[in-house]
């Protein structure tokens, strides 16, 4: 058996091959101006990697913002059922998700047998998601992936109240004028970011093992923050940014 | 009777004339018109409810009109006073906004989208001889006090607790009240036959929507929520006799009784509860039926709720007959502008029950405090019976249609 996963996102594309057993192949790519064809092309490009033909792959799942825009798939599914479903393969005892993506986060509670029960979307801004993120990365000029690692040794931490990541911009570089360390504001964007996100837990609750998936999972210094706020330890897959497409490949073999 | 508002600060009314805002609010509604249209079962006579709801700008009516908002102004007795009611709580974004730039924007979409179309010249709104407004929330009580600048407004005191025995007298007191300030302004005496007549009409109305109502929830397919809800608010939004809107009605249950029997479904079905659905926002409506739930039955005050309950005539007094009416349009309002509200709570579980429905979606209109309160006993107690629940909170606009889908698509995959 054969099949594919592709969790076409508002910031990246994750495309993913499963056998049945085991992972056979994923790509990532971003999602730039042209979903549609960026989708295509990705999922064209997953193929080759693992040198399989189109007609190879019996179903094909999309999910994410734009699940209808990749015209191959043979049906679609909602990213909190593969996110749910991601989560669950790579943790059995999953309770909680939480998934922050590039323009929303989630939190999605689950029962013993992995199936969605509650979740929670944040609302329609940039807050707290992939995308704050990288306008802090752009204002501060500290690339994306050195983020976490410059705050390795902070302790300290200082207030970012603003939310909305346009005013939270003209906050923090207030703060760089008032001479804070860079280190100590991005240790306040990270737990900013993680108290807007528990911010759900009261309608979800955080139910352990919780799972944190999603593009920003990958920053160590959002992971440490949440587990600060919460008192609770995160479970992270290797490689946070494609449970979303795995738990789509995991629908489709189940409907094959 | 002594008059609600005193005028010595009376303000000269606004009206804006922004022909691209009309041209706008138009699109909006032939849009929704769009979109029902590719709905693949609709009644014969589907264009007959469209059209009043679509002309409601330029329709003149040869009597006077007397403009309410909600669902608790007995309509019986404007018609009974030779006038014609009409609904006038606002369904559209861009009255909306009109009205945000003028009263505030911290009011819920309802408030400010009813208040908006009295600032356009020409709308079904302005052609109104008088208002009449229930004090059912903060936004309307004041609202009264400006649009009294506009057209003579009765405000109809609402009491804070649906207690029978402790509010009838004054409920029944405010209706006497309703009918002399139509006297006044009407020049009419209220007389007890046409009074009579006028809730016999009302009633056969609320049958009809009773008999529409249970023949759809055995197979919605049949007969869209969408297309329900147009139908239902054809008769209070727009300018149709009662009789006309009866007929037209009779041939849609006609229509539906004579339908083939309904094949097995596997959509989910869902009861339907929350905050009012006005046209031409039927965005949610949209939603839920594109992302594939069936909408079997609604508590909501502008769906089939609002034909739930007859008025029960006892005597033929007209004390007894103002009685029936506060009794109906009152006590047995689902509002959760009262304090206590388990009205709504007993409907939805009996629904649900009755109709072997799947879940619960509440409609949560931001900006609403009442039902954003009330949303969350609601979904307690949905869960602790482990009815699945769904609140989706939005209001007019359209940019949140997509997130809005990918969570109704996610709660629809969990039932």
């Amino acid at each position: 058996m054969l099949v594919a996963g592709i969790d076409v996102g508002s910031r990246t594309i994750e495309t993913l091959l499963y056998d049945g057993a085991q992972v056979v192949e994923t790509i990532v790519t971003d999602t730039g101006s042209y979903p549609k064809e960026n989708a295509k092309k990705a999922f064209n490009n997953l193929l080759a990697a693992a040198s399989v033909k189109r007609e190879d792959v019996e179903t094909i799942v999309s999910t994410g913002y734009g699940r209808n825009y990749f015209e191959g798939a043979d049906r679609v599914a909602s990213e909190i059922m593969c996110h749910a479903r991601g989560a669950s393969y790579l943790f059995p005892n999953a309770r909680t998700v939480i998934d922050i993506g590039g323009q929303d986060s989630k939190m999605i509670g689950l029962d013993a047998e992995g199936k969605v029960q509650k979740f929670v979307m944040n609302d329609r801004c940039a807050a707290g998601t992939g995308k704050f993120i990288e306008l802090v990365s752009q204002s501060i000029e500290v690339p994306l992936d050195k983020m976490a690692e410059a705050t390795v040794d902070t302790t300290e931490s200082c207030d970012i109240s603003s939310m909305c990541a346009v005013f939270a911009e003209s906050e923090i570089i207030g703060l760089l004028q008032r001479g804070t360390p860079l280190d100590i504001i991005l240790r306040g964007v990270f737990k900013s970011i993680a108290r807007r996100t528990l911010s759900m837990a009261g309608r979800v609750g955080l139910n352990a093992d919780v799972v944190f998936t999603g593009g920003v999972a990958q920053n160590a210094g959002v992971t440490r923050a949440l587990e600060e706020e919460s008192g609770v330890q995160l479970h992270v897959p290797p490689e946070p940014q494609i449970t979303g497409a795995l738990g789509a490949a995991l629908v489709a073999a189940e409907r094959n | 009777m002594q008059k609600q508002f005193d005028n010595l600060y009376g303000i000269t009314p606004k009206s804006t004339d922004n022909p691209k805002a009309k041209q706008k609010q138009l699109f909006i509604e032939q849009e929704q018109a769009r979109i029902l249209s590719e709905l693949p079962t609709r009644p014969s006579n589907i264009s007959f409810f469209e059209e009043i709801l679509l002309k409601r700008d330029t329709a003149k009516a040869d009597k006077p009109l007397v403009g309410y908002f909600c669902n608790m102004v007995p309509a019986e007795i404007i018609h009974a006073m030779g006038a014609v009611p009409v609904r006038l709580d606002g369904g559209n974004n861009i009255a909306a906004i009109t009205g945000e730039e003028i009263l505030s924007g911290e009011i819920c979409p309802v408030a400010k989208a009813s208040f908006g179309i009295f600032l356009q010249e020409d709308s079904l709104a302005s052609s109104c001889d008088l208002l009449i407004i229930p004090t059912s929330c903060d936004a309307k009580r004041k609202m009264g006090e400006v649009l009294n600048d506009f057209k003579p407004t009765f405000m109809l005191n609402l009491p804070p607790e649906q207690n029978h025995r402790m509010y009838i007298k004054q409920v029944y007191a405010e209706m006497k009240r309703l009918v002399e300030f139509l006297r006044q302004n009407l020049k009419v005496k209220l007389s007890k036959s046409a009074l009579k007549k006028a809730i016999d009409l009302g009633r056969a109305k609320s049958s009809l929507v009773r008999r529409l109502q249970e023949l759809r929830s055995q197979d919605p397919r049949a007969l869209s929520i969408r297309d329900l809800f147009l139908i239902v608010q054809a008769s209070a939004f727009g300018i149709v006799s009662p009789e006309r809107w009866i007929e037209e009605t009779t041939k849609v249950l006609d229509e539906l009784k004579n339908a083939e029997p309904p094949k097995k479904s596997l959509r989910p079905r869902l009861v339907l509860t929350g905050a009012p659905i006005i046209w031409p926002n039927f965005k949610v409506l949209n939603l839920l039926e594109e992302c594939g739930a069936d909408i079997v039955a609604d508590t909501v005050c502008t769906g089939a709720q609002s034909h739930f309950d007859p008025v029960v005539v006892e005597e033929k007094s007209m004390q007894s007959l103002l009685r029936a009416l506060a009794g109906r349009y009152v006590f047995a309002s689902i509002c959760p502008c009262f304090i206590s509200q388990n009205t709504r709570i007993n409907r939805i579980l009996e629904l649900y029950e009755s109709l072997s429905a799947g879940g619960v979606v509440n409609y949560s209109l931001r900006l609403c405090q009442l039902f954003d309160v009330e949303n969350y006993r609601i979904g307690q107690v949905m869960r602790e019976r482990n009815i699945p629940f769904f609140n989706v909170r939005t209001d007019y606009s359209l940019e949140d249609t997509e997130q809005l889908r990918v969570r109704i698509e996610a709660f629809l995959e969990t039932l």
